[in-house]
This record gives C-alpha cells, structure tokens and sequence, in this order.
C-alpha cells in the first residue's frame, strides 16, 4: 500500500494548502485578469495566475540571487510545504526520490530572450534552465534528493503519470518514498499555442456546460509525499490518503482531440479500478479533468458514463477555480481530491448552469458538505491521446 | 529481472540502418555537428502522415517500426520514450512565428506537435496501440528514466512486450544555441582519441534508438539487458567507482566478467575528468571503448550505446572505427555502458548475451 503523508500546493486560489482549502469553502475562484504574463492578448482574455511576481516567489522561497525561473520556484515552494507537512527533515534517512513533472519547463524565461538570440544580440544563457527537467535536477539538488530523480512530460496528464510512477517505485520496492508532482508556470508560447486551437474561453469557463466556450489556462505547482506502508508505520505518520488506484492508457485516436466515445479515458478509468481492487459502485466522488472545451468535457462524460452505468457518482471539475495548469494540473487536483476526502466535502464545478445535451450527467456546482468519500477518482487527459486516472481512498 | 533485446531500430550519424556497413565503414567523428544519415521514411511512414512530422517525430516513428520489424509484431503492451529536448524544431518554428509575428497570425501544428510525447503518442496512432504510454525527459538520464519504468512493468506484467526509445534532434538553432553558451567544441579542437581531450566542449549528435523488450526470450532475441541504475551529482571518481562495484555486486557479476566497457566521454576534458578517474581502475581489466566518437553527444546518446552493445554481442563483433580502445578476442559476454552528461548526470547500463 502507498500512503499519502504529505501534500503542498500553489495556484491562483492560495501559495499553501491552507489557503487553497479557504478558497475552495468559499468558492473563490482564482481566474482574473491577466496580470503578470506580458501577452498583447491580456486585456482579453482571464488566467488562473499565481499571484505574485518573480521577485515575490523567490522571497517567499526565501531565496536571494538564485535565478530560478517561475516554473523551478513554483515547483520548489510546493515541495516545501509537501516536505514540510510529512514532518521529513532528513532526505537522506530513507531511499527518497523526487518525481516531476512540466510540460514546458523553463520556456517562461526562454520567450523573453528568444528575441535576442534570433537577432544574434548578445543575451544570458538560458538554454540550462529552457529543458523541461531542468526544474527537477534544482529543486532535487536545493532539498538534496540523490536516490531517483526524473521528470515526466506527457502533455495535460503529466503530474498524474509522476504521481502514479511514484507508487509503482514503491511498490517495486525500488523506493521508500517519494516526492511526486508537477508544476507549470504560464507563458506566452503555450498561450498563443492554445489561442491558435481556438479552445481559450475568454471569460469564465464553464466546464460540463452545453454553452462551454473552451479553457482558461492556469499556472501553479503540487507535489505529494508517497511513503511505504512499512516507512510510514515505522514513523507513525499521519495519513492524508492512501493512493490505491492509478491507470494510463493512449486514446490513439488523434494528436489533440480526444475520441467521441472516450476509449482512452474508458481503459485510464479501468485500470485504476483493477489496480485498487473496486468495483464502480465504490467510487463516492470523481475529480474530473472537465477542462470546459467542447471536445474533451462530451468525451469524458461519455467515458464517464460507459463506466459506472446508473452509478454515477457526484462529480466536479475544479478547473473553474484553478484554471488549466497543464503539467501541473493532475497534482493540484490530486491534492484537492485528498482534501476533499479529510473535509468530507465535494468542491463546486463553478460556472456549470445549462446541462449539456449529449449526457445525461451534470456535475456538483455548490459546496456540498458531510458527503462521505471513502473513494474518489480523479481524471487527467492530454496531448498524444495521454489518459491517466488515479483513485485516492480514506485512511 | 532480466529484460531481453528482442527487436532494434537505430538511426543515427552512422548507418546504423546496415548493420554489415556500419560494422565495416562507421568513420569516428571530425565535425561538431553530427546530424543523422536518415533512411527513406516512405519505407516506414505513410506518406499523408509524413508531411507533417518534424525530424524527430520522423526519426522517432521510422527508427520504432524497424525494431517492431524485426521484432516481428506490432501488437505491443506499452510505448515508453526518454528526450532530453524533446520536439525542439516545432517549438523553435512556433516560438520564431510567435516573436515575428508578435503573437499574431499563428497556426497551430507546430505547436500541437511541440509538446515531448509527441513521438510516442504518434507511434501509439500508427499502431493504434491504446495501452500504456509514458515519456522522460531528464536531460542525460531521459532514456535510462524510460527503461528504469520499463524494467517494472516487465516486473508487474509478465509475459508482455513493449517498444522502449530514446531519441533527441540537433538542429540548426539548437546548436547554435549551445556555441553561444560555449558547449560545443571548436573544429580546430577536435581529436579522433576523445579520452585524450585537453579541452572544452562537445560535439553534437542526433539520434533515435528504439527497442522491443520483453521478459520471454524467443528466436529474434539478441542480447539482454540485466540492470540500469541511474544518479545524479556524484562526488569523484571514487564514489562513481564504489557506485559501479554496487551495481556490479547487483547484478552478481565482477570486473573481471566484463567483456567491454563502453564509455560515455563527451570531449570536454572538464565533464571526462570523473569518468577518466573510475575508468583507469577499468582499464587494467577489460577493453574501453568510446562510443560517442560515433553518435556524438546528446541527451539520449546512452541510447545509441544500448543499441550498440547489444549489436556488438549480436554479431560477436566490434566496429572497426571503435577497435582502437578494443585490445583481446575473447568472447563478448558482458558490456558495461557508463555514462555522463554534462557532469550532471550518471548512469550504468549492462548487457549480456543469453
């Protein structure tokens, strides 16, 4: 069994996990103007931005003159306060990895001088930091990981796939615990790129709507400490969740559009449920990817509904109070899905009013409170036909 | 646990594509830039497809349907693939558009091609494979993070047979990028004993190495691989050295057992100095080679080692172009592949035969 005894959290709702619960009580979403990403589009368009700026996250990393990128500080800051929360002081004390995950890595930097480099002006190095597993090799080397260090770059579902290798290298014995997760710092190249497929809603999304209009992109990191059953026992460790499902599957239909029917979804959702032993029924909350374009939410719902029939547990996309953090996404809802879990409270799908006309699901959209979860099982899908579904269950 | 070699795809700077050729004619390297001898991808990619892929999606899929050939099925049970760059042709296409053209006007198929699982999930279309699929990206250590993961789902799932890659493009913007930063090595530089290096940089290779693994050895098996172990910052050459007996012990073997080395020096004395020192413990014990003289250096060139060993124990054979590190005659049993880049990351690799 793999057991979650540590969490850690920045986005647009809270730079720790205490504020994003405070957030999410509320219902306070985190998606505004944009203020900090230097895009001509940021008078039009609303993002889930991390409110603060470069500076701002180095001071609160309490860092000086490192030069970290915002994607490397976003990651560092939530594997603080994930180390932090697990009580582990030691790295070095038990066989300790450190699992990532991006999509684009230092591109947040690399935009800015691309300009002068393709104008042969003279500019800073910045190839180091633009690899996508740059951010792993810093934050592994600040908090002084050694035993097993990678990252994982599979589009949207990234921070799902960090997640489940860290319980599969556990459950190999080949690790003791490990510090699992993603981060993704918004930037203009991934903005335009999702501008050009004309999935950016440039208001509020509404995921599960039948008047969803597309995405709003996000920015943020999470991480989660997966310990052994033995380590966590022989410590005595609280125990926020215990991981017991996880699957990945390939749609194989298309590079970007999921298939009508969810066939990728279908299997990721599947395999999770093999590998925790359940049956459907036993699900008591889905954390959806619900990402609020029309292609993926029809895609996931009819997945969705493939798999648990009359069944159908409550579910919510908290992408409306986040927004779409990419890489960083499945970890930010892994730890909302565990929060979801110790406060027995499902979080709200903002924004969903018009039920969609190709399902008969409709997501939770107000704070519902005293609903047992025993089980809940959380979505996310990306590029290349990338699905992975995880099941976190109660203690 | 043993994972056996039962199918190879590689293209690279040599041609890799005829084995019998690159065993007789591969030419140790004399220029900074090695891009890759590509073959005809009409043999490998339907045409409607291959308009639209980038070199690496195109190296990539051809270099994963050769090892499937040789394999002789496609019906496989995971794609897991290691870049350490990833798609850097469609970023830089969309990142020059988006500059140029300040973020207006742009088209999307770069950027949907851009992200790093792009290959593999091309290759999943292609062979409308719907079962697991993952992809690294660890600078160095992107493939060996592929077949760290391909080791446990041999281990959770018996009886199964997976397409496992590493591959990274060098192109034109990428390596001018690394000459600004002072990375790549100048022409005048360059010498044939790369072990021998009294100066900085490094020349830049291209490649996509592809194999079928599975835990059942069959009639298309070529050698096995029996342990991969990765790390990141060592302290010295001893700690590298005590790191290697470790894996060594692991694995039940000693020096001794070793048939060849296969050493990952990069050119640059700096990076090298680590992996000299462990290597002169070697070098009184078994032959050292130095593989990157062929493929160069890139982020995946452990992968080109991979397909290298286990050629060599294959054909029972080494490249000419490869010999003079390569002194006895003895049978090729056990190849060891140590590697480094950039002083950063480490790795071990060992094939058998079987």
């Amino acid at each position: 069994m793999v057991f979650v005894t540590g969490i850690g959290i920045i986005s647009a709702i809270g730079k720790n996990v205490s504020e994003t619960l405070s957030s999410l009580l509320e219902s306070h979403t985190g998606i505004n103007k944009i203020n900090h990403l230097q895009t001509i589009h940021k008078d039009n368009y609303v993002a889930g931005e991390v409110n603060y700026s470069l500076q701002e996250l180095e001071n609160l990393a309490g860092l000086k003159k490192i030069n970290y990128n915002r994607t490397t500080l976003l990651s560092l800051l939530a594997t603080k306060e994930a180390l932090a929360s697990a009580g582990i002081k030691d790295i070095s004390s038990h066989r300790t990895g450190f699992i990532s995950a991006s999509s684009v890595g230092g591109m947040c930097h690399s935009e800015l001088l691309y300009k002068d480099f393709l104008e042969h002006k003279p500019h800073e190095n910045f190839i180091d930091t633009h690899y996508t597993g740059s951010h792993a090799t810093d934050v592994a080397k600040h908090f002084g990981f050694t035993d097993y260090v990678t990252t994982i770059s599979t589009a949207c579902s990234s921070a799902a796939n960090a997640i489940m290798l860290g319980a599969r290298l556990i459950n190999n014995n080949m690790l003791d615990r490990v510090v699992v997760g993603g981060t993704d710092a918004l930037c203009k190249f991934t903005f335009n790129g999702f501008n050009t497929l004309m999935i950016l809603d440039k208001e509020w999304c509404k995921p599960f709507d039948n008047n969803r209009k597309g995405l709003n992109l996000g920015e943020g990191a999470a991480y989660l400490v997966l310990e052994s059953e033995r380590v966590a026992k022989a410590e005595d460790k609280k125990i926020l969740a215990i991981l017991s499902g996880y699957g990945n599957a390939n749609d194989a239909y298309h590079q970007t559009a999921s298939s009508p029917d969810g066939q990728g979804a279908y299997a990721a959702i599947q395999k999770a449920l093999k590998t925790a032993n359940l049956s459907p029924n036993k699900i008591d909350y889905v954390n959806a990817h619900g990402t609020g374009t029309a292609n993926n939410d029809s895609s996931e719902a009819a997945a969705m509904q493939n798999i648990f029939k009359e069944s159908m547990p409550p579910f919510s996309s908290t992408k409306a109070f986040t927004g779409h953090t990419l890489a960083a996404a499945a970890s930010i809802e892994a730890v909302i899905t565990i929060l979801s879990i110790q406060q027995n409270t499902i979080f709200p799908n903002l924004n969903c009013i018009t039920s969609m006309q190709d399902t008969t699901l409709f997501p939770v959209t107000s704070l519902q409170k005293n609903v047992k979860i025993n089980h809940a099982l959380s979505n996310s899908f990306g590029f290349g036909g990338n699905c992975s579904s995880l099941i976190f269950s109660k203690n | 646990m043993a994972m056996y070699i039962n199918g190879t795809g590689c293209i690279s700077h040599q041609n890799t594509i005829d084995v019998d050729d690159f065993f007789e004619n591969s030419q140790v390297n004399c220029s900074s830039l090695l891009s890759a001898k590509e073959p005809d991808y009409k043999d490998y990619v339907p045409a409607n497809m291959l308009r639209r892929m980038s070199h690496i999606i195109k190296m990539g899929v051809a270099a994963a349907k050769i090892s499937l050939q040789q394999a002789g099925f496609e019906n496989i049970d995971a794609i897991i693939t290691g870049t350490g760059l990833g798609c850097f042709e469609d970023t830089d296409k969309f990142l020059k558009t988006l500059i140029e053209n300040n973020e207006q006007l742009l088209t999307p198929t770069s950027f949907i091609q851009s992200t790093h699982n792009t290959v593999a999930g091309q290759i999943a279309l292609l062979i409308k494979c719907h079962s697991y699929n993952f992809t690294y990206t660890q600078q160095g250590l992107s493939f060996e993070s592929a077949l760290v993961d391909a080791e446990m789902f041999l281990n959770e799932n018996k009886n199964s047979s997976i397409l496992v890659g590493g591959l990274d493009e060098a192109i034109q913007p990428y390596y001018d990028l690394l000459v600004k930063a002072g990375y790549i090595k100048k022409q005048e530089d360059i010498i044939t004993e790369i072990e021998k290096n009294k100066t900085h940089g490094f020349c830049l290779g291209e490649g996509a190495s592809f194999f079928v693994l599975s835990n059942q050895k069959n009639k298309t098996t070529k050698a096995q691989i029996k342990g991969v172990k990765t790390f990141i910052f060592i302290k010295g050459g001893d700690d590298l050295q005590a790191k290697l007996n470790n894996f060594l012990d692991e694995l039940n073997l000693s020096i001794n057992d070793l048939s060849l080395v296969l050493s990952g020096n990069s050119g640059d004395f700096e990076d090298d100095k680590i992996l000299n020192q462990s290597n002169k413990i070697l070098f009184s014990k078994t032959d050292i080679a130095y593989f990157k003289t062929l493929c160069g250096e890139y982020f995946t060139a452990s992968a080109f080692a991979l397909w290298l060993a286990s050629t060599i124990i294959e054909k029972q054979k080494v490249p000419k172009a490869l010999i003079h590190g390569y002194k006895s005659k003895q049978e090729l049993k056990n190849i060891l592949i140590v590697n480094q880049y950039r002083n950063t990351e480490y790795s071990f690799m060992c094939i058998s035969s079987c």
